[in-house]
């Protein structure tokens, strides 16, 4: 499941500013609470992918190791993507928390 | 290059999965050595130890590999049908121009030549056609496929099918430049016309023969890369 949303975890991750690849799975892990295991190479082709799409936009920097660095950062595309993502993920969690039955939309629902 | 280690090990074994698009594994080589030396540091050393935990935690290389094949792949395939399509319109361009050039200089076929050349002519025109065809079908099939996160059953028949398109169209291409170099060189042959009128029709031959060889160099590049990653990564 979580690979089904691993472009929007990715772009969300990159909202904050731009990262490269290991301070991107940082981030998600710290904003998660470090709840997503997935290998760590996964998100290196994920961040390809949403470059080739014209999401993101990447450029080599020189890191203060003195290896070369690729940093990534959310193009306007990518932007307008990710709020479109946000908008599609809470019609889906309030659908889900509805049909789950949870406390706060069940009295909703019979305050009406 | 990094020093000899896991982490050196890791990139070579990274290099030859990536043999599909050795461009894209020199750029995924420079981020994955970067990523493993920065998590082996943040785990306190940069020991043998700690740059193992890193390979483990970043995962199988041909799994990483795979998942960059489908958009190389789709990329390359993508690349051959924009140059079938950009050759065709240039093929047609060369044998307009050429019949243009014929026109002007009221350079008709010889009585010995009708025959002949009414068949290679024929030939021409439906494999020109055909070319175009096939390579418009497979262009636009090819570049509005999704691009699949991993390199399955489906990404591989996706890129077979547009493949077989592109090989298809370019057969067809060459069969129509070499019926039309084989008319140009009969008519030149026969007639024997001065230098300067004979340029035009060489010139336009050369044209149509150089696209011909770039498309069949691009794609056979895309078939090449398309079947070291089926051997490779399916294995």
């Amino acid at each position: 499941m979580l690979k089904g949303h691993l472009d929007m975890i990715v772009l969300a991750a990159l909202s904050s500013g731009p990262a490269h690849g290991y301070a991107v799975i940082q981030e998600i892990q710290r904003r998660s609470g470090g709840a997503f295991e997935l290998p760590e190479g996964t998100i290196y082709p994920a961040l390809h992918r949403l470059e080739q799409a014209g999401l993101l936009s990447s450029h080599w920097t020189t890191a203060e190791s003195g290896r070369q660095r690729r940093v990534y950062s959310l193009t306007k595309r990518g932007t307008r993507a990710l709020s479109d993502q946000r908008v599609v993920w809470q019609r889906f969690t309030d659908a889900i928390s509805g049909l789950l039955g949870q406390p706060g939309h069940a009295k909703a629902r019979s305050g009406r | 290059m990094p020093k000899p280690g896991p982490v050196a090990d890791y990139l070579g074994r990274l290099t030859r999965e990536f043999s599909f698009d050795p461009p894209l594994a020199s750029r995924v080589c420079q981020e994955v050595e970067d990523h493993l030396c920065e998590a082996a540091a943040a785990m306190g050393d940069s020991s043998i130890e700690a740059q193992g935990r890193a390979i483990r935690d970043f995962g199988d290389a041909r799994d990483i590999a795979s998942q960059y094949a489908p958009l190389s792949l789709l990329r390359q395939a993508r690349r051959s049908g924009a140059i079938i399509v950009v050759a065709s319109g240039a093929l047609y361009l060369s044998m307009k121009g050429r019949i243009a050039w014929y026109g002007l200089m009221q350079w008709a076929l010889s009585d010995n030549l009708q025959a002949v050349g009414k068949i290679v002519l024929a030939i021409d025109r439906s494999a020109y056609i055909l070319a175009f065809l096939l390579g418009a079908v497979g262009w636009a099939y090819i570049s509005t496929r999704r691009v699949s996160p991993r390199f399955d059953a489906g990404c591989r028949a996706q890129l077979r099918l547009g493949l077989l398109l592109a090989i298809a169209a370019t057969c067809a291409m060459l069969v129509s430049v070499i019926a039309d170099t084989v008319v140009t060189a009969l008519r030149i042959v026969e007639e024997r016309p001065p230098v300067f009128v004979s340029l035009i029709p060489l010139l336009s031959i050369a044209v149509e023969v150089a696209f011909a060889a770039v498309l069949v160099t691009a794609l056979g590049k895309a078939l090449r890369s398309t079947l070291r990653a089926s051997s490779l990564l399916s294995s």
